[in-house]
């Protein structure tokens, strides 16, 4: 998790607001990687659940992106995806081969914790109001996907015994 | 705050789909290399990607740039070859420690210096990944594996300390367990004019060891910025080079202040200076000529 | 005379190749047709050293057999050169007589020369010019005076060659060429040497094989070499590393074989013709890239100057012992051009041959020279260039661009290739299998396609019309191959037949692989008997004939290891006898 150059202290709420956009794509296109990851690895369960996130995270960019508009018209974007780096995407080694749907949630909650981090640790800095409320309902929100993935954990078959892993050896090329 | 990128990241991404193992540190990489790309700026047509052949020299077909996935060890001297037909090309040559430090190690100190205008960066996991998991030539000494069952006898190479004595201009290392400094790196690598060359420290998460995992980096890494090394200081690039393999130190070990010109401008320079004295192609063979 | 043959050998010091130089120069410049090859001792500097120049008012097919003229400064280092300077019955033997050699005790064993002259060459060179150090303008002199060769001619090529050191130095080597020629008037020799005014004494062209092959490049539009030096293939690379620049193209020495065509293929992958050259050891290095060449799709040329093998073998020597390696070095199905040059001359249309396949068919083409050809000077005929077509290889058009499919199927194979740079071309070159677009596969069916579409690309090759040269009597039974320079003793056996009213037909291939078959077959259609003639152990084209046709029982193979020249004669003399055993067979 880490930005670039991005100056809290006079973010303004449109910046504040593609920010949280940019944020939820990065996320989206990640569970996406790693959806195709698992399924070129005959990963599928797992890879199930991340498509379902790359859905979650679209809906979550796609509400924010409308409010954006709704308040900035097509005013140009002044921020881009290079200023963040996993605020709430999973990292790129989350992806295991023959991963369970556990791993695969937990992995999930993971990032869920690491966005939440993120708006809470930015909030002392922001100044203005507008986006001080912006980034607290954010964050509330990240607390509540954290309470939604406990529950899919919850629910989820449990880890299988590893002793029953009888894979194939890695395959040489 | 920054202009808007005119190539999104995405724009470098192919169509094929990686078959790394999940969780390879080779994601990382192409991801950041995708973002270095698109900093740059030049489109994909102008980039030509060449590897040799190893997990790692995978990554030019998941770029929309002009690849080229050679063999085994041979990617530099193809990408000189190419470098020096077409001098307007961003090129970039990729491949893994075992390509590039065993197989092809007998290329690196001529590249350099020849000095043209390529970054390298090798996908250092200290094992072969794609042959399953035998000994490198950056595996620590005592290492076992398939092909070293006992451990192995010999010390591993310092790519970095080699490829400094070398006389690169450009040397940096970097992981992906800090994407940000590794898409810095690898931007300001193709920004130095001449060979630039990037270690990354790319995790092999089905054969490599666990303190070389993303998470073992993390805790690890340090940056040689916050350690206050001036990159312009080559004899404390040299001491800091030393600790490979101990320290993980990741960003930039050295940048010649003062690049010379590299190979790829003197031929530029030979051949429109040389132009004028030629006979036209058809008369070659009047130069044979007798009485 | 029509032809004479004269062998010359000496210390290094005593620069005998150097008056062989000069005494070709002014016979080209004269019109006459002329040969030359040089041979040397193991030493770098301050070994043994020898030329052989063979002049005629004819067409040269080969460097010629027995000496018409033997010089020997001393005897030690002539017979190091054995047969390469071979004398016989015929030859005139000039030698020095400061040896104290008695004429009737040279040492030459049985052989009984024609006429044999002990010449004070040292000690007239030092009264004439102050020093022996000129002894070779002396023997030029000599030459001058018992060949009748223009005076003029040699003095201004003397002039010429050491005009840059000096004014002494020049006029020492003319007194010395004076004393020579006074020389040789008062001691006329007993056999007619005179050479016949040439026929027509038009302007020649004067180099050897490897300046040839370079200049062809160029001339074939070829912008990047690549390279790491081996004798006898360097001058290739010398030579355009001074002028490849001047057409805005590049030459770089990399660290080894393999950087050489890597670097090769890396420009040909960038858009630019481009060419390697090496000899046998350094072939080896390359073969894997070869085959990357293949897969990828991509012009390259690649020379090869056989010397003898295998490994270090003989590297000063010639051989055609890397035919099999030409054709079938390489792990995988692999069909890949190989083209061999037969004189000097065709060493330019080789090369521009070569290049035109390898651009037309996106392939490695690899050229097949050897020692002899490479490094022997040989006068020409001007070469019109303008009768000469330059191909470029298929570049894809802006619609074909709009949505490309590197390896796109196409009727006749040949997919247009687009190269780093062009807008909309972007695809992975790859050693690994793939389909259409480049993309990586290991599907049993897209690899058949491909080495399907591979193969089929090159079939036009075996019914090319460059593939051989045919010569003689179409009618004969009696049938000669041989390929490379042997093809051009091939050409000399078939005057030497004609001459004897013996009837014969010639077969050369320039293109060694694939195998032209139909081309093949109708010659052998009314063949009885006959020789493939090679410079090998083993008579690798012959095996290759066999395993791809069916040849008359009576054609066999004729072959010795390299640097054991083959004699016109003794081809004509093989040839009688089989003939002679197929007419008692059949009659
Ligand atoms: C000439 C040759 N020898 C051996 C191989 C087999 N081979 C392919 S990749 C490789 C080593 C891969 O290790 P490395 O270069 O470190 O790349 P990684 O897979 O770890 O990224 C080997 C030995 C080959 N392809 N070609
Ligand atoms: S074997 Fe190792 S290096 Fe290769 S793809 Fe898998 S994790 Fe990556
Ligand atoms: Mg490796």
């Amino acid at each position: 998790m880490a930005t670039q150059g991005i100056n809290f202290q006079n973010l303004s709420l449109k910046d504040a607001l593609d920010l949280a956009v940019l944020i939820e794509e990065e996320a989206r296109d990640r569970y996406l990687e790693l959806a195709e990851q698992l399924e070129t690895h005959h990963t599928p369960e797992a890879a199930v659940f991340f498509r379902k996130m790359v859905r979650v995270e679209e809906i979550h960019r796609s509400q924010l992106d409308k409010r954006r508009h709704e308040l900035f018209g097509d005013m140009p974007m002044t921020v881009t995806r290079a200023m963040i780096f996993d605020i709430e995407a999973p990292e790129y080694d989350e992806a295991r081969a023959d991963m369970s749907v556990q791993a695969a949630l937990q992995a999930s909650m993971r990032s869920e914790k690491k966005a939440h981090d993120f708006f809470a640790r930015a909030l002392p800095e922001v100044r203005d109001e507008a986006v001080k409320a912006l980034f607290s309902e954010l964050r509330d929100e990240e607390l509540e996907h954290q309470r939604w993935v406990q529950l899919e954990l919850d629910r989820a078959p449990g880890e299988p015994n590893p002793a029953f892993d009888d894979s194939d050896e890695p395959v040489a090329l | 705050m920054t202009a808007l990128a005119t190539l999104p990241p995405a724009q470098f991404k192919s169509e094929l789909k990686p078959i790394w193992c999940p969780g390879c540190g080779d994601y990382g990489v192409v991801q950041a290399i995708y973002r270095a790309l698109s900093a740059i700026g030049r489109p994909p047509h102008e980039i030509a990607f060449i590897s040799g052949i190893g997990c790692s020299s995978r990554i030019p077909g998941y770029t929309t740039a002009y690849g080229f996935n050679t063999v085994h060890g041979r990617a530099l001297p193809i990408a000189q070859g190419l470098k020096l037909a077409n001098p307007d090309l961003l090129v970039l040559v990729a491949g893994g420690d075992g390509d590039g430090f065993s197989i092809g190690g007998g290329h690196v100190p001529h590249a350099i210096r020849r000095n043209l205008d390529l970054t390298y960066i090798v996908m250092d996991n200290q094992v072969y990944g794609l042959t399953k998991g035998q000994l490198s030539p950056t595996s620590p000494k005592g290492l076992k594996t398939v092909t070293s069952a006992y451990g192995s006898l010999e010390s591993p190479i310092n790519p970095l300390l080699q490829v400094l004595s070398c006389g690169a201009g450009f040397v940096a290392q970097s992981t992906p367990a800090d994407m940000p400094g590794l898409a810095a790196v690898i931007e300001e690598a193709i920004r130095y004019p001449g060979f630039s060359f990037v270690n990354v420290q790319s995790p092999c998460v089905t054969f490599g060891e666990e303190d070389q995992q993303v998470k073992a980096h993390k805790g690890r890494m340090q940056s040689l910025a916050s350690k206050g090394h001036d990159p312009a200081d080559y004899l404390k690039a040299l001491e800091l080079a030393t600790h490979y393999g101990v320290e993980l130190y990741t960003g930039v070990f050295y940048r010649n202040p003062n690049p010379p010109a590299t190979y790829d401008a003197q031929v530029r320079e030979r051949q429109a200076e040389l132009q004028k004295t030629a006979v036209p192609r058809e008369r070659i063979l009047e130069m044979f000529q007798k009485g | 005379m029509r032809d004479i043959v004269i062998g010359m050998a000496g210390s290094g010091g005593d620069g005998i190749v150097s008056a062989g130089e000069s005494l070709i120069a002014a016979a080209a410049s004269l019109g006459f047709h002329a040969m030359m090859t040089k041979s040397f001792g193991p030493q770098i500097r301050g070994g043994e050293s020898s030329c052989r120049v063979r002049l005629s008012t004819r067409e040269l097919h080969s460097s010629g057999g027995a000496l018409g003229v033997a010089i020997a400064l001393n005897w030690e280092d002539f017979l190091k050169f054995g047969s390469e300077l071979r004398c016989d019955d015929a030859t005139v033997v000039i030698y020095e007589a400061k040896t104290g050699v008695l004429p009737e005790h040279i040492p030459l064993g049985n052989i009984k020369p024609r006429e044999i002259m002990a010449v004070p060459l040292a000690e007239l060179t030092k009264q004439s010019a102050g020093t022996e150090k000129a002894k070779n303008s002396l023997v030029l002199g000599l030459l001058s005076g018992w060949l009748g060769l223009s005076q003029d001619t040699l003095r201004k090529g003397i002039q010429r060659r050491y005009g840059k050191k000096g004014e002494e130095i020049v006029n020492g080597n003319l007194r010395a060429f004076e004393a020579g020629r006074q020389y040789a008037d008062a001691h006329p020799s007993q056999t007619p040497l005179r050479l016949d005014a040439p026929a027509a004494a038009t302007t020649k062209i004067l180099t050897d094989g490897n300046d040839i092959t370079a200049a062809a490049a160029i001339f074939a539009g070829c912008q990047f070499f690549g390279g790491y030096p081996i004798t006898p293939s360097s001058e290739v690379m010398q030579f355009l590393g001074k002028e490849i620049w001047k057409y805005g193209g590049a030459v770089l020495q990399a660290e080894d074989e393999i950087a050489g065509i890597g670097t090769a293929v890396g420009a040909s992958f960038g858009g630019k013709k481009a060419m390697t050259a090496t000899s046998g050891p350094g072939m080896s290095l390359k073969t894997e890239i070869l085959g990357l060449a293949t897969i990828a799709e991509l012009p390259l040329v690649v020379v090869n100057v056989q010397r003898g093998g295998p490994s270090t073998g003989l590297p000063t020597k010639p051989e055609q012992s890397d035919l099999y390696q030409a054709c079938f070095s390489a792990h995988g199905d692999v069909l890949r051009p190989v083209l061999a040059p037969t004189s000097v001359a065709d060493s330019f249309h080789c090369t521009v041959d070569a290049f035109n396949i390898a651009e037309r068919y996106q392939t490695p083409v690899i050229i097949l020279s050897d020692q002899e050809i490479a490094q022997r000077k040989e006068t020409c005929d001007p070469i019109d260039t303008s009768k000469l077509v330059v191909e470029d290889r298929k570049r894809p058009t802006p619609e074909q661009l709009e949505k490309y499919t590197r390896f796109a199927a196409s009727p006749d194979g040949i997919s247009p290739i687009s190269h780093p740079g062009m807008k909309g071309g972007a695809y992975l070159a790859a050693g690994i299998e793939h389909t259409e677009s480049g993309a990586p596969s290991a599907s049993g069916a897209v690899h058949a396609r491909m080495n399907d579409k591979r193969f089929n690309k090159l079939l036009p090759l075996e019914s090319w019309s460059g593939a051989v040269t045919v010569a003689g009597d179409a009618g004969a039974d009696l049938a000669l191959i041989a390929w490379g320079s042997i093809g051009g003793v091939a050409l000399e056996v078939l005057d030497l037949a004609q001459a004897e009213g013996l009837r014969l037909k010639v077969l050369v291939p320039r293109l060694l692989y694939p195998v032209p078959k139909e081309v093949y077959r109708s010659f052998l259609r009314n063949v009885n008997s006959g020789l493939v003639v090679e410079q090998s152990h083993q008579g690798q084209l012959y095996k290759i004939l066999r395993m791809e046709l069916d040849l008359p029982k009576g054609l066999v193979s004729y072959c010795r290891s390299g640097a054991n020249p083959i004699q016109p004669s003794e081809v004509l003399a093989k040839l009688k006898a089989l003939s002679a055993d197929a007419r008692r067979s059949l009659s």
